[in-house]
């Protein structure tokens, strides 16, 4: 009999990297790593030069409550703690967020070209913020406006819609999720250009929003759309097995005993609230949610309870990573350096497969 | 113990199976045959739980399959899948490893136990040179036999399987006739498989049960099922293209399908 | 949408004419107990009067003296937005938005406490050139204006100035008054409500009622004449973009005298709108990037009158738009083009 070492250390032929494969750790701690440096280069950096002893000493000051004596400005304080802190963690929570809702859809719809928006999120998201803005109603409540709301609500109305228009008989196939994800899209997306055309002045509100951005974070909307967004993805990361079992397909997925009907249910809505609270707080951002699980089930294989987490962690220090390039080139659009990125990444991805390395 | 009782499942106004009833006894070893469209499949879902019958009841164990969680359903009967696509990938024994779902933790995953499990399976059914490799990249026989694979690391007490040797070679076909033998003399596995191949199901299997437009039209030893009267009415062939051997060896019979003329 | 302004100054006062500052009144109060003190030494037995004159905000004794006046802060002003601001105190590090702010400040006297502006592509006056620009048309930089330490924003409305900063810059406790006009009287409101916002409530009072008097008079000068079928060009360059009904523009061009082609909030107009408008005069507000000669070299264009006359003109538009001090000189620039006759 094989040893267990044997079996699972075994080199596979077909996935790169020999050195990371299987090592979840390895691939962990490279995670963590990659998110505390994110973490730091973002709150570091910014218009404004602050000296990096000067950001420690605020940080420990108020984040730990050493008293430590100030040797900054009362306003370098507050661009720290108020303005770039909130910022990060929120890119931090929303990469994560999208990167666990992407990882799910994947495995859900067994299509590795799923990401987060595939179901109409981002088109019943953009319309909702597309007719909050023809509304003059300028009413924050706990800093959120009506914009940040209809986003959401939109959001998982798309969603909502989308699913009860796929369901043949009690259940939902996945293929006519996709193709009904598509349609309504295409729906939505109409109904935002005409949003667009009269719109007026408040075109530019709406693009801005379009192409995703973290400049409006602040505390009271990162303590509301952390716990959503950590919550769900918690919810998501528990069902791990679930989404192994729908490997092979929901026969089989039935076969090893997950309750398919419940679970992608479950899964879906679970997937469709993290993406919706996120887009409701950041804009559309993309790329990250679909580009995270892939890098991380390359290094790990398909396995949701290794690729969930580290999905999560890569998306977050990617997110937060964009945010920071977005930042230093004039504040442009986060969306614009995620795609940027993203794209030749994928064509990459997709020409090894054409190549003969598969997905 | 599987029990059907007097089963009818009507699927687009067409009734697949007609008021069956079979009762399979632990440690069996019994194959499914009939014609195209006889409701093979139908009566295989319905058995792993996964058809509701417009009728009737299949018990499993002695509880109802439909009151039965799907986990608990996965803890005593295992289905061989048809080749699914994977659309990402994935090795070998995370194929297999699947089929410990049942029974890991739900959080944490697979126990050293488990792993054992899947080991074992792995050398049991004789993959472990294919270990590394990516499923996808598999021929068809190869690929079928991770799928059976998975399905003894389950470790339920039947075992399912729909024309598994469907992509087969010849040797790969005994191969896997001869492990499902192996796996219920030696395990005591309940063997539940419907088979196209007349000439091995009568061979490797001490039981038939003959379905013909829905109904059970015999159930019994390979000899009595397989009848020749009974070929030529359900089948519609000369009975003589089958031919039962009184040794256990096998005969090279021309495969009707080989035939253009026959239908299949 | 007129500025409603609300004061909630501790004490009530007659402001109309006094400048603003709490120690304007103290030279007055001081030279009062002056001439109270020499009035007591002069007298005997006569009891002292309270020498309750000391820098006392309401003392009120001699009645020619001018009244005296209130502190000026704290405020609460209601912006075009219909949020309410409160300014705690006047305002010493002033963060302009929108160039017409920048322009009201420095005319206003406030420019001494500007620290920082936006992106101004007809920069005006020259004394803000040197001003640190925090906002351009990609966005705000809200970590520059709270390093400098601002206590007062004027943002533009109608999403000039992105909400999204606005909110930001709300919630981190610095006031942000936002202000548009679509008409001349709010742009006039917008003045004032400047002035009141930086302690300058008398200068913006005089700067708005003095631009009141001169657009009324030279309003009277074209009031009589012949009024030409007017078209103003914002851009051409794709679709032709021209003056709405409602707005600034119009108005100012109804009052030089000219009968302007309109459009809806759109801004835009078509050609075949604008040919059978036929324009006698045709205004460039894009004057900077094209010339009577692009336009006369237009497909479509050459049958107008404007261009069979040659009746093209450039005009500033900075001057036009911009609700601030020089609304003024646009008017005037719009009288010369359209009526030259009637200004020296």
């Amino acid at each position: 009999m094989p040893s267990r070492a044997g079996i699972l250390a075994a080199r596979p032929a077909s996935r790169s990297g020999a050195s990371l494969v299987r090592r979840p750790l390895v691939v962990a701690a490279i995670g963590i790593a990659l998110l505390l440096t994110a973490l730091v280069a973002g709150i570091a950096a910014g218009s404004v030069t602050i000296a990096p002893a000067d950001t420690l000493g605020i940080l420990a000051r108020r984040l730990l409550g050493l008293d430590i004596a100030p040797t900054w400005t009362a306003a370098a304080e507050t661009i720290v703690v108020d303005l770039r802190l909130p910022r990060v963690l929120t890119a931090m929570v929303v990469g994560g967020g999208l990167a666990v809702a992407g990882a799910a859809f994947q495995g859900l719809l067994r299509n590795p070209l799923a990401d987060p928006y595939v179901l109409g999120t981002a088109s019943g998201a953009a319309l909702g913020a597309a007719i909050a803005v023809l509304i003059p109603v300028r009413a924050l409540i706990l800093q959120f406006g009506l914009l940040h709301a209809l986003a959401f609500l939109g959001a998982l109305t798309a969603v909502t819609v989308v699913y009860r228009l796929s369901r043949v008989g009690a259940s939902a196939p996945m293929t006519s999720l996709l193709l009904t994800g598509y349609a309504v899209g295409s729906l939505l997306a109409a109904g935002l250009a005409m949003a667009m055309y009269l719109s007026g002045t408040g075109l530019r509100q709406i693009f801005s929003y379009l192409l995703g951005g973290f400049d409006a974070s602040s505390w009271i909307r990162l303590a509301v759309a952390a716990p959503l967004i950590g919550l769900a993805s918690l919810a998501i990361l528990l069902r791990a097995r679930s989404l192994n079992g729908m490997l092979l397909g929901e026969e089989a997925a039935a076969h090893l005993g997950v309750d398919v009907r419940r679970e992608r249910a479950i899964l879906l809505a679970l997937a469709s609230l993290a993406t919706a609270a996120s887009v409701a707080i950041s804009g559309l951002i993309g790329f990250v949610g679909l580009v995270a699980p892939h890098v991380v089930r390359l290094l790990v294989g398909p396995n949701a309870r290794l690729v969930l987490p580290l999905a999560a962690l890569l998306g977050a220090s990617l997110m937060v990573g964009a945010d920071l390039v977005a930042r230093l080139l004039g504040e442009i659009p986060v969306g614009v350096v995620t795609a940027v990125i993203g794209a030749p990444f994928f064509l990459a991805l997709l020409r090894r497969a054409h190549a003969g390395y598969e997905l | 113990m599987i029990r059907v009782d007097g089963v009818t499942v009507v699927y687009r106004e067409r009734a697949a199976l007609r008021d069956v009833s079979v009762t399979i006894e632990p440690g069996e070893r019994v194959a499914i045959i009939g014609p195209n469209g006889a409701g093979k499949s139908t009566l295989l879902r319905v058995i792993a739980g996964l058809l509701r019958p417009t009728t009737g009841t299949v018990e499993l164990g002695g509880n109802r399959v439909d009151r039965l969680e799907r986990l608990a359903v996965a803890r005593r009967l295992s289905v061989v899948p048809q080749l699914p696509v994977l659309p990402f990938a994935t090795t070998v024994e995370e194929v297999v490893a699947l089929g410990r779902l049942p029974h890991e933790h739900p959080i944490r995953g697979m126990r050293p136990g488990d792993r054992a499990a899947v080991a074992a399976a792995i050398e049991r059914v004789g993959v472990g040179h294919l270990l590394g490799r990516d499923a996808r990249e598999l021929s068809l026989g190869e690929r079928q036999l991770v799928l059976l694979a998975m399905a003894v690391a389950q470790d339920a007490g039947v075992l399912v399987l729909d024309e598994p040797t469907v992509h087969l070679d010849l040797r790969h076909q005994v191969e896997v006739m001869e492990l499902l033998g192996d796996l219920n003399t030696r395990d005591g596995t309940t063997i539940l498989a419907v088979l196209h191949d007349l000439g091995l199901a009568a061979h490797f299997f001490g039981r038939l049960i003959l379905l013909d437009h829905g109904r059970v039209v015999a159930d019994g030893a390979p000899a009595e099922v397989l009848a020749p009267e009974r070929i030529r009415e359900v089948f519609g062939v000369d009975p003589s293209f089958v031919r039962l051997g009184d040794d256990r060896q096998v005969r090279q019979v021309p495969h009707p399908s080989t035939r253009a003329t026959l239908p299949t | 949408m007129a500025t409603f302004i609300r004061f909630r100054a501790r004490r009530t006062a007659t402001q109309a004419t006094h400048f603003g500052g709490r120690w304007r009144g103290v030279p007055l109060a001081l030279a009062l107990t002056l001439v109270v003190a020499l009035a007591a030494c002069g007298g005997t037995g006569s009891p002292a009067p309270s020498t309750a004159a000391a820098p006392s905000p309401t003392a009120t004794a001699a009645p020619t003296a001018p009244p005296t006046t209130a502190p000026a802060f704290p405020v609460a002003i209601s912006d075009d937005e219909g949020t309410v601001v409160s300014i705690a105190a006047e305002p010493q590090r002033i963060v302009s938005l929108t160039p017409a702010a920048t322009e009201i400040l420095f005319a206003i006297g406030a420019g001494d406490r500007v620290v920082a502006k936006v992106e101004d592509i007809n920069p005006w006056p020259p004394e803000a050139d040197g001003l640190p620009v925090v906002a351009t048309y990609q966005g705000v930089d809200v970590e520059q204006i709270v390093a400098l330490r601002a206590d007062l924003v004027i943002a533009g409305g109608l999403s000039f100035t992105p909400p999204n900063a606005v909110n930001q810059l709300r919630s981190l406790g610095i006031p942000v008054v936002v202000l548009y006009a679509e008409s001349i009287d709010e742009a006039l409101a917008g003045i004032r409500a400047i002035g009141i916002a930086t302690g300058e409530a008398a200068a913006a009072a005089d700067l708005s009622t003095a631009t009141r008097t001169e657009m009324d008079r030279l309003a009277a000068l074209t009031a009589g004449l012949d009024r030409p079928t007017t078209f103003y060009e914002i851009d051409a360059t794709t679709d032709i973009y021209t003056v709405p009904a409602d707005s600034l523009y119009a108005e100012l061009l109804i009052l030089a005298g000219a009968d302007p082609i309109t459009t809806d909030a759109s801004y835009q107009i078509s050609l075949e709108r604008l040919i059978t408008a036929n324009p006698s005069v045709i205004l460039l507000g894009d004057g900077g990037y094209t010339t009577a000669a692009d336009v006369a070299s237009r497909p479509g264009w050459s049958g107008i009158q404007a261009v069979i006359d040659g009746n093209i003109a450039v005009v500033d538009d900075a001057l036009i738009t911009r609700p601030g001090p020089r609304l003024v000189d646009g008017l005037r620039a719009l009288i010369r083009a359209l009526h030259p006759e009637v200004l020296p």
